[in-house]
Protein backbone atom coordinates (compact mmCIF):
# COMPACT_ATOMS: atom_id res chain seq x y z
CA UNK A 1 0.00 0.00 0.00
CA UNK A 2 2.51 2.25 0.40
CA UNK A 3 3.79 2.30 -3.22
CA UNK A 4 0.26 2.70 -3.86
CA UNK A 5 0.44 5.91 -1.79
CA UNK A 6 3.86 7.06 -3.19
CA UNK A 7 2.31 6.06 -6.78
CA UNK A 8 -1.00 8.62 -5.93
CA UNK A 9 1.15 11.14 -4.85
CA UNK A 10 3.34 11.53 -7.72
CA UNK A 11 0.38 11.35 -10.31
CA UNK A 12 -1.22 13.91 -8.31
CA UNK A 13 2.33 16.10 -7.93
CA UNK A 14 2.58 15.78 -11.51
CA UNK A 15 -0.76 17.21 -12.20
CA UNK A 16 -0.33 19.97 -10.06
CA UNK A 17 3.46 21.01 -11.34
CA UNK A 18 1.71 21.21 -15.49
CA UNK A 19 -1.43 22.66 -14.74
CA UNK A 20 -0.90 25.52 -13.15
CA UNK A 21 -1.87 24.93 -9.63
CA UNK A 22 1.92 24.93 -8.29
CA UNK A 23 2.87 27.44 -10.31
CA UNK A 24 3.18 31.71 -8.55
CA UNK A 25 1.96 33.36 -12.30
CA UNK A 26 -1.46 31.10 -12.31
CA UNK A 27 -2.14 31.23 -8.63
CA UNK A 28 -1.86 35.05 -8.66
CA UNK A 29 -3.86 35.11 -11.68
CA UNK A 30 -6.74 33.47 -10.41
CA UNK A 31 -6.78 36.04 -7.33
CA UNK A 32 -6.37 38.73 -9.98
CA UNK A 33 -9.52 37.60 -12.20
CA UNK A 34 -6.91 37.41 -15.16
CA UNK A 35 -6.45 34.01 -15.61
CA UNK A 36 -9.52 31.07 -15.26
CA UNK A 37 -7.03 27.85 -15.44
CA UNK A 38 -7.81 26.90 -11.68
CA UNK A 39 -10.98 27.76 -11.28
CA UNK A 40 -11.87 25.50 -14.31
CA UNK A 41 -9.73 22.79 -12.42
CA UNK A 42 -11.66 23.45 -8.61
CA UNK A 43 -14.46 23.26 -10.34
CA UNK A 44 -14.13 19.58 -12.67
CA UNK A 45 -12.49 18.48 -9.76
CA UNK A 46 -15.00 18.95 -7.17
CA UNK A 47 -18.16 18.41 -10.08
CA UNK A 48 -16.52 14.76 -10.51
CA UNK A 49 -14.99 13.77 -7.49
CA UNK A 50 -18.99 14.78 -5.67
CA UNK A 51 -20.87 12.15 -7.78
CA UNK A 52 -17.50 9.67 -7.11
CA UNK A 53 -18.05 10.11 -3.44
CA UNK A 54 -21.88 9.75 -3.41
CA UNK A 55 -21.34 5.92 -5.61
CA UNK A 56 -18.72 5.00 -3.18
CA UNK A 57 -20.41 5.79 -0.02
CA UNK A 58 -23.40 3.90 -1.89
CA UNK A 59 -21.50 0.83 -1.82
CA UNK A 60 -20.25 1.20 1.65
CA UNK A 61 -17.23 -0.91 0.67
CA UNK A 62 -13.91 -0.02 -0.66
CA UNK A 63 -12.42 -1.97 -3.72
CA UNK A 64 -11.35 -4.52 -1.35
CA UNK A 65 -14.50 -4.68 0.67
CA UNK A 66 -13.84 -2.52 4.08
CA UNK A 67 -16.66 -0.62 5.26
CA UNK A 68 -15.81 2.89 3.81
CA UNK A 69 -15.19 5.81 6.22
CA UNK A 70 -15.47 9.19 5.96
CA UNK A 71 -14.45 11.15 9.22
CA UNK A 72 -16.43 14.58 8.63
CA UNK A 73 -14.99 17.75 9.45
CA UNK A 74 -15.74 19.67 12.72
CA UNK A 75 -17.54 22.88 12.52
CA UNK A 76 -15.99 25.99 14.60
CA UNK A 77 -14.86 28.84 14.12
CA UNK A 78 -11.41 28.31 13.23
CA UNK A 79 -12.95 27.01 10.13
CA UNK A 80 -13.47 30.66 8.77
CA UNK A 81 -10.51 32.54 10.53
CA UNK A 82 -7.84 29.46 9.77
CA UNK A 83 -9.22 29.80 6.34
CA UNK A 84 -8.47 33.87 6.36
CA UNK A 85 -5.27 33.43 7.35
CA UNK A 86 -4.39 30.27 5.29
CA UNK A 87 -5.56 32.72 1.87
CA UNK A 88 -3.43 35.51 3.10
CA UNK A 89 -0.49 32.58 2.98
CA UNK A 90 -1.67 31.23 -0.26
CA UNK A 91 -2.02 34.36 -1.72
CA UNK A 92 1.81 35.37 -0.54
CA UNK A 93 3.34 32.36 -1.22
CA UNK A 94 1.68 31.39 -4.40
CA UNK A 95 1.47 28.34 -2.95
CA UNK A 96 -0.98 25.55 -1.14
CA UNK A 97 0.04 22.97 0.96
CA UNK A 98 0.22 19.99 -1.79
CA UNK A 99 2.01 22.40 -4.39
CA UNK A 100 4.48 23.78 -1.22
CA UNK A 101 6.08 20.08 -1.97
CA UNK A 102 5.49 19.59 -5.95
CA UNK A 103 7.75 23.17 -6.02
CA UNK A 104 10.43 21.67 -3.84
CA UNK A 105 10.82 18.65 -6.05
CA UNK A 106 10.70 21.20 -9.13
CA UNK A 107 13.79 22.63 -8.10
CA UNK A 108 12.39 25.65 -6.49
CA UNK A 109 14.31 26.70 -3.85
CA UNK A 110 12.29 29.49 -1.83
CA UNK A 111 9.60 26.34 -1.48
CA UNK A 112 11.68 24.83 1.31
CA UNK A 113 11.43 28.52 2.86
CA UNK A 114 7.61 28.50 2.61
CA UNK A 115 7.82 24.31 3.37
CA UNK A 116 9.88 25.50 7.09
CA UNK A 117 7.38 28.03 7.31
CA UNK A 118 4.22 25.93 6.91
CA UNK A 119 6.01 23.26 9.51
CA UNK A 120 6.42 25.79 12.04
CA UNK A 121 2.90 27.28 11.99
CA UNK A 122 1.57 23.93 12.38
CA UNK A 123 3.63 23.17 14.93
CA UNK A 124 2.23 26.55 16.26
CA UNK A 125 -1.07 25.15 16.31
CA UNK A 126 -0.74 22.12 17.76
CA UNK A 127 1.93 23.52 20.67
CA UNK A 128 -0.72 25.90 21.90
CA UNK A 129 -4.12 23.90 20.99
CA UNK A 130 -5.36 24.38 24.43
CA UNK A 131 -4.21 27.89 24.20
CA UNK A 132 -6.80 28.64 20.71
CA UNK A 133 -9.10 25.79 21.80
CA UNK A 134 -11.73 27.96 23.42
CA UNK A 135 -11.39 31.00 21.60
CA UNK A 136 -11.94 29.22 18.29
CA UNK A 137 -14.53 26.64 19.68
CA UNK A 138 -12.62 24.24 18.93
CA UNK A 139 -13.35 20.27 19.45
CA UNK A 140 -10.97 18.24 21.96
CA UNK A 141 -7.68 17.59 21.60
CA UNK A 142 -8.26 13.72 21.24
CA UNK A 143 -10.49 15.05 17.86
CA UNK A 144 -8.47 18.18 16.70
CA UNK A 145 -9.54 20.56 14.22
CA UNK A 146 -10.22 17.77 11.40
CA UNK A 147 -8.30 16.20 8.80
CA UNK A 148 -7.47 17.03 5.74
CA UNK B 1 13.40 28.95 -16.18
CA UNK B 2 10.03 28.15 -14.36
CA UNK B 3 8.73 24.94 -15.32
CA UNK B 4 5.36 25.89 -17.17
CA UNK B 5 7.28 29.16 -19.26
CA UNK B 6 8.36 26.93 -21.43
CA UNK B 7 5.09 24.40 -21.81
CA UNK B 8 1.28 24.78 -22.87
CA UNK B 9 -0.53 23.60 -19.65
CA UNK B 10 -3.03 20.66 -19.01
CA UNK B 11 -6.49 21.99 -19.64
CA UNK B 12 -8.16 22.57 -16.86
CA UNK B 13 -10.61 19.84 -17.52
CA UNK B 14 -8.11 17.42 -17.69
CA UNK B 15 -6.16 18.34 -14.82
CA UNK B 16 -9.75 18.29 -12.38
CA UNK B 17 -10.47 14.94 -13.93
CA UNK B 18 -6.92 13.80 -12.95
CA UNK B 19 -7.30 15.33 -9.89
CA UNK B 20 -10.56 13.40 -8.93
CA UNK B 21 -8.64 10.58 -10.38
CA UNK B 22 -6.11 10.84 -7.51
CA UNK B 23 -9.17 11.51 -4.63
CA UNK B 24 -11.31 8.93 -5.56
CA UNK B 25 -8.60 6.24 -5.96
CA UNK B 26 -7.50 7.37 -2.78
CA UNK B 27 -11.15 6.85 -0.92
CA UNK B 28 -11.92 3.68 -3.29
CA UNK B 29 -9.02 1.90 -2.67
CA UNK B 30 -7.54 3.19 0.78
CA UNK B 31 -10.41 4.44 2.28
CA UNK B 32 -8.44 7.38 3.18
CA UNK B 33 -10.17 11.15 2.66
CA UNK B 34 -7.68 13.19 0.62
CA UNK B 35 -5.88 16.14 2.91
CA UNK B 36 -2.71 17.23 2.41
CA UNK B 37 -2.64 19.69 5.49
CA UNK B 38 -2.84 17.53 7.64
CA UNK B 39 0.45 15.74 6.81
CA UNK B 40 2.33 18.53 8.04
CA UNK B 41 1.25 17.29 11.51
CA UNK B 42 2.33 13.67 10.45
CA UNK B 43 5.92 15.92 10.10
CA UNK B 44 5.34 17.74 12.96
CA UNK B 45 4.63 14.73 15.06
CA UNK B 46 8.39 13.24 14.31
CA UNK B 47 9.74 15.33 16.43
CA UNK B 48 7.41 17.65 18.75
CA UNK B 49 6.68 16.42 21.89
CA UNK B 50 3.00 18.45 21.98
CA UNK B 51 0.31 16.00 23.17
CA UNK B 52 -1.32 17.61 19.94
CA UNK B 53 1.07 15.57 18.00
CA UNK B 54 0.69 12.44 19.88
CA UNK B 55 -3.09 11.46 18.99
CA UNK B 56 -3.51 8.67 17.30
CA UNK B 57 -5.40 10.64 14.63
CA UNK B 58 -2.25 12.16 13.21
CA UNK B 59 0.19 9.17 14.39
CA UNK B 60 -2.03 6.96 12.37
CA UNK B 61 -2.03 8.65 9.21
CA UNK B 62 1.94 9.16 8.91
CA UNK B 63 2.14 5.58 7.24
CA UNK B 64 -0.23 6.66 4.21
CA UNK B 65 0.40 10.60 4.29
CA UNK B 66 3.85 10.68 4.49
CA UNK B 67 4.24 8.43 1.16
CA UNK B 68 1.24 10.65 -0.48
CA UNK B 69 3.49 13.92 0.66
CA UNK B 70 7.14 12.38 -1.16
CA UNK B 71 5.01 11.47 -3.97
CA UNK B 72 3.79 14.92 -4.45
CA UNK B 73 7.73 15.70 -4.27
CA UNK B 74 8.81 13.10 -6.58
CA UNK B 75 5.85 14.41 -8.73
CA UNK B 76 7.12 17.79 -9.21
CA UNK B 77 10.91 16.67 -10.00
CA UNK B 78 9.86 13.80 -12.62
CA UNK B 79 7.57 16.77 -14.34
CA UNK B 80 10.76 19.34 -14.11
CA UNK B 81 13.00 16.28 -15.51
CA UNK B 82 10.43 15.66 -18.68
CA UNK B 83 10.31 19.70 -19.33
CA UNK B 84 13.58 20.03 -19.92
CA UNK B 85 16.02 19.10 -17.55
CA UNK B 86 15.58 19.77 -13.25
CA UNK B 87 18.06 22.78 -11.74
CA UNK B 88 17.67 25.06 -8.80
CA UNK B 89 15.35 27.65 -9.73
CA UNK B 90 14.93 31.26 -8.06
CA UNK B 91 13.00 32.77 -10.71
CA UNK B 92 9.41 33.42 -9.87
CA UNK B 93 7.23 35.64 -12.22
CA UNK B 94 5.08 38.28 -11.53
CA UNK B 95 7.07 38.62 -7.93
CA UNK B 96 10.49 39.28 -9.65
CA UNK B 97 8.93 41.48 -12.39
CA UNK B 98 6.96 43.54 -9.72
CA UNK B 99 8.34 43.39 -6.34
CA UNK B 100 11.82 42.16 -6.67
CA UNK B 101 13.83 40.77 -3.82
CA UNK B 102 16.85 39.12 -3.88
CA UNK B 103 17.14 35.56 -2.79
CA UNK B 104 17.50 36.23 1.37
CA UNK B 105 14.05 38.43 0.45
CA UNK B 106 12.23 35.93 -0.98
CA UNK B 107 12.87 33.33 1.11
CA UNK B 108 11.80 35.28 4.35
CA UNK B 109 8.81 36.22 2.32
CA UNK B 110 7.99 32.68 1.63
CA UNK B 111 8.55 31.87 5.24
CA UNK B 112 6.01 34.40 6.66
CA UNK B 113 3.70 32.93 3.97
CA UNK B 114 4.50 29.57 5.28
CA UNK B 115 4.16 30.19 8.56
CA UNK B 116 0.51 31.49 7.88
CA UNK B 117 -0.66 28.31 5.29
CA UNK B 118 0.32 26.03 8.49
CA UNK B 119 -1.05 28.13 10.90
CA UNK B 120 -4.58 28.54 9.14
CA UNK B 121 -4.72 25.42 7.65
CA UNK B 122 -4.77 23.45 10.69
CA UNK B 123 -6.74 26.05 12.79
CA UNK B 124 -9.41 25.75 9.23
CA UNK B 125 -8.92 21.64 9.51
CA UNK B 126 -8.12 21.42 5.89
CA UNK B 127 -6.49 23.21 3.22
CA UNK B 128 -7.49 23.44 -0.59
CA UNK B 129 -7.33 19.64 -0.98
CA UNK B 130 -9.21 18.55 2.44
CA UNK B 131 -11.60 21.17 2.36
CA UNK B 132 -11.69 22.85 -1.25
CA UNK B 133 -11.74 19.58 -3.25
CA UNK B 134 -13.34 16.85 -0.85
CA UNK B 135 -15.12 18.82 1.88
CA UNK B 136 -17.12 20.45 -0.94
CA UNK B 137 -17.45 17.25 -2.84
CA UNK B 138 -18.55 15.25 0.11
CA UNK B 139 -21.36 18.71 0.48
CA UNK B 140 -19.47 19.38 4.17
CA UNK B 141 -20.71 23.28 6.02
CA UNK B 142 -16.83 23.47 7.54
CA UNK B 143 -15.24 23.02 4.09
CA UNK B 144 -18.11 25.61 2.23
CA UNK B 145 -17.09 27.88 5.05
CA UNK B 146 -13.46 27.54 4.77
CA UNK B 147 -13.02 27.35 1.24
CA UNK B 148 -15.16 30.74 0.81
CA UNK B 149 -12.66 32.35 3.29
CA UNK B 150 -9.56 31.19 1.87
CA UNK B 151 -10.67 32.01 -1.69
CA UNK B 152 -11.66 35.00 -0.23
CA UNK B 153 -8.57 36.26 1.75
CA UNK B 154 -6.30 35.40 -1.31
CA UNK B 155 -8.24 37.72 -3.55
CA UNK B 156 -7.92 40.33 -1.23
CA UNK B 157 -4.13 39.61 -0.36
CA UNK B 158 -3.45 39.41 -4.57
CA UNK B 159 -5.43 42.52 -5.23
CA UNK B 160 -4.03 44.43 -2.83
CA UNK B 161 -0.30 43.37 -3.21
CA UNK B 162 -0.22 43.77 -7.16
CA UNK B 163 -2.57 46.62 -7.96
CA UNK B 164 -1.99 48.71 -4.61
CA UNK B 165 1.11 48.12 -3.32
CA UNK B 166 3.28 47.28 -6.19
CA UNK B 167 1.02 47.94 -8.90
CA UNK B 168 1.71 46.22 -12.50
CA UNK B 169 0.52 46.96 -15.43
CA UNK B 170 -1.78 44.70 -17.70
CA UNK B 171 -2.23 41.04 -16.93
CA UNK B 172 0.77 38.75 -15.38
Amino acid sequence: MTLLYLLLGTVFGFILSRSGAADYDFIQGMFLFTEFQLYGILAVAVAVTAPGIWLIKRRGRTLLGRPVTIELKALHRGNIVGGVLFGVGWSLTGMCPGPILVNIGEGKLYAIAAFAGALTGAGLLGSFYSVVQRPFGLPPLKVGTGEG
Amino acid sequence: MLILHDLTPLHWALAGLGIAGVTLTLLFIGNRRLGISTGLEDICSLVLPAPYFRRSAVTSGRPWRLPLLAGLVLGGALSAVLAGGWEPIWALGLFDRAIGLGPAGKMAWMFVGGLFIGFGTRLAGGCTSGHGIFGLANFELPSLLSTLSFMAAGIATTQIIYRVVFPIVGAP
